[in-house]
């Protein structure tokens, strides 16, 4: 990845017209719905409004190459942890949030540098990317030894494995799928279609949503919206084929599944976390849209299963 | 099992301007370590392109609370004070800023809350709001205001007067007061100019003072100030000043 290899792989071009020609129809209907239907869309504006700012950012990112695509996950992760941190009260202990940039900071590295002895091709070492919550891990545990504490260190170490995990590891995937032969296609489609199945779990939760998904953990998620957003997500791997022409039908359908289940349950399992914590959003940072974690939530489970699978049946590298 | 409890931020719901905006701001973490970083630079930049040299620095070191009074023509002032503290010192440092100036656009937002921690100030209205501020601040140990009583830069170099609310902050209360005195920062970067020039720089601490003794009474918080501003022109003098 580079921006010479950007300018001219056709993969790349192509996702920089689907996103404009998807930002331009998602800006008609809007329009529609203000101007025909004279419906209150203020906050859905808002909300149209960061997408075209998100998109814009993350094309950016991606064409500058596989460096600024790492460092931007990463940047990401650490602002999703501070958001985490911050809701769930971890933030005021320095030792344990500190341990955790720490690893996200790894997570970056071994995305970033190759095999010290050459053992892998090409970029990003894998070995050590796998196995960066063994050190992690070991970190955090390591803290209330160094600092002769045991009470309440346990809901720490929790709190700061759990963030380091889900936003500093899994959600790293993302920026290791930079290193892929085919990476273009993966981070580039990976990205847009949880972000569509997002927009179309939310629409269609708000056209035929009458069944609360999961009443407990987010109330306004309805099994209508997850189903509309599970056949979007089902459809798009053969719409976008053309991202990975090597992918057969039993990927695409894996693609399907991982994108339509894992996507959401991402997003239910951050939700669980807000709930327990008795907050809304994890910030106000995106208007619109709450955090930067309740936007990066659903490529939490997305990234890392996707990049498994693909993997597992291809050579990543 | 019992339920854990979770001991939130208390801006969780502000966007991170209004976070910036809101005193006194959550510790965080990120900013305090981008705070340490850009001052280990400022100062350096300070000592090679302006030849920062500190006379009293000893005054400065204490663990008790600390009001700092300084003249005011540039700022370049703000840095310079907080680059003769302790770097440990650095995040209970609060520079009072102009609420109006400082808290309106969104760089000098940034910069005021992130790189420099300044405290905003309302010069034209909620000014004994500020005042309260300021003393609740000092009641934690160890905290460190930075004040220009002067309420502007000044145009000319000249020290203009100190305005009363100083005395009224200090007057009968146990809390030491360093006058300070700048010397340089009105020729490096007057108000007005777009970068500052590599002029010398010196910053001369005076010796503490205590107002404990004092009334808090419109008489004796005038005096209070005007004194200050005597003790700031004498270092002025003492340290020939051309």
């Amino acid at each position: 990845m580079s921006p010479q290899n950007a300018l001219h792989d056709p993969v790349f071009r192509a996702y920089f017209v689907i996103v404009l020609v998807s930002l331009a129809v998602g800006g008609a209907v809007l329009a529609f719905v203000r101007f025909i239907l004279k419906k209150e869309t203020a906050s859905m504006f808002k909300t149209y409004w960061s997408w075209i700012l998100m998109a814009g950012i993350g094309l950016v990112v991606v064409f500058l190459g596989r460096i600024p695509t790492i460092a931007g996950v990463t940047l990401l992760a650490i602002y999703g942890f501070k958001e985490f941190a911050r809701a769930s009260g971890l933030y005021r202990d320095w030792w344990m949030t500190g341990a955790v940039y720490a690893g996200i900071v790894t997570v970056g590295v071994a995305s970033l540098v190759s095999h010290p002895r050459g053992e892998e091709p090409g970029s990003g070492w894998y070995g050590f990317f796998v196995a960066v919550p063994v050190f992690a891990i070991a970190l955090i545990l390591l803290i209330p030894i160094l600092r002769n504490r045991a009470r309440g260190e346990l809901q720490r170490m929790s709190l700061a494995i759990v963030g380091f995990i889900y936003m500093g590891w899994m959600f790293g995937h993302l920026g290791f799928l930079a290193n892929a032969r085919n990476a273009y296609g993966f981070v580039c489609f990976i990205i847009f279609a949880t972000a569509v199945t997002d927009v179309a779990a939310f629409t269609f939760g708000k056209i035929f949503g009458r069944h609360p998904l999961r009443s407990e953990i987010s109330p306004n998620k309805t099994w209508e919206g997850a189903l509309g957003a599970f056949g979007v997500a089902m459809i798009l791997p053969w719409l976008l084929r053309f991202s990975f022409p090597f992918f057969g039908p039993r990927d695409l359908i894996l693609t399907g599944l991982i994108v339509g289940i894992g996507g959401q349950l991402g997003d239910l399992s951050i939700s669980v976390i807000k709930r327990d914590i008795g907050t809304k959003d994890m910030a106000a940072t995106i208007p619109g849209h709450g955090g930067i974690l309740d936007r990066i939530d659903s490529l939490i489970y997305a990234a890392p299963l996707f990049m498994h699978m693909a993997g597992y049946y291809h050579p990543l590298k | 099992m019992k339920k854990w409890r979770y001991d939130s931020a208390r801006d969780l719901d502000q966007a991170p301007i209004d976070r910036l905006r809101q005193f006194p701001r959550e510790p965080d973490m990120l900013v305090y370590g981008l705070r340490s970083i850009c001052a280990l630079i400022i100062r350096g930049l300070l000592r090679i392109y302006n030849r920062f040299d500190i006379v009293g620095h000893e005054n400065l070191r204490t663990n008790r609370s600390l009001v700092i009074v300084a003249n005011h023509c540039s700022h370049l002032d703000t840095l310079c004070l907080l680059a003769a503290l302790p770097l440990r010192k650095l995040h209970c440092a609060f520079p009072a800023a102009a609420s109006d100036y400082f808290f309106q656009s969104v760089p000098r937002l940034w910069a005021a809350a992130v790189l420099v921690n300044a405290l905003p100030f309302g010069r034209h209205s909620r000014t004994r709001a500020s005042l309260t501020t300021c003393s609740d601040l000092l009641a934690n140990p160890g905290t460190i205001l930075i004040i220009f009583p002067e309420g502007t830069r000044s145009t000319t170099g000249e020290i203009n007067d100190f305005k009363s609310g100083i005395g009224a902050l200090v007057a009968g209360r146990d809390i030491s007061v360093v006058p300070c005195f700048i010397d340089g920062t009105f020729r490096a970067w007057p108000k007005g100019r777009r970068v500052p020039t590599p002029r010398k720089i010196r910053l001369i601490v005076g010796d503490p003072r205590n107002y404990r003794g004092r009334q808090t009474d419109k008489i004796d918080i005038c005096a209070i100030a005007a004194e200050l501003r005597e003790a700031v022109s004498e270092l002025r003098q003492t340290n020939g000043s051309h």
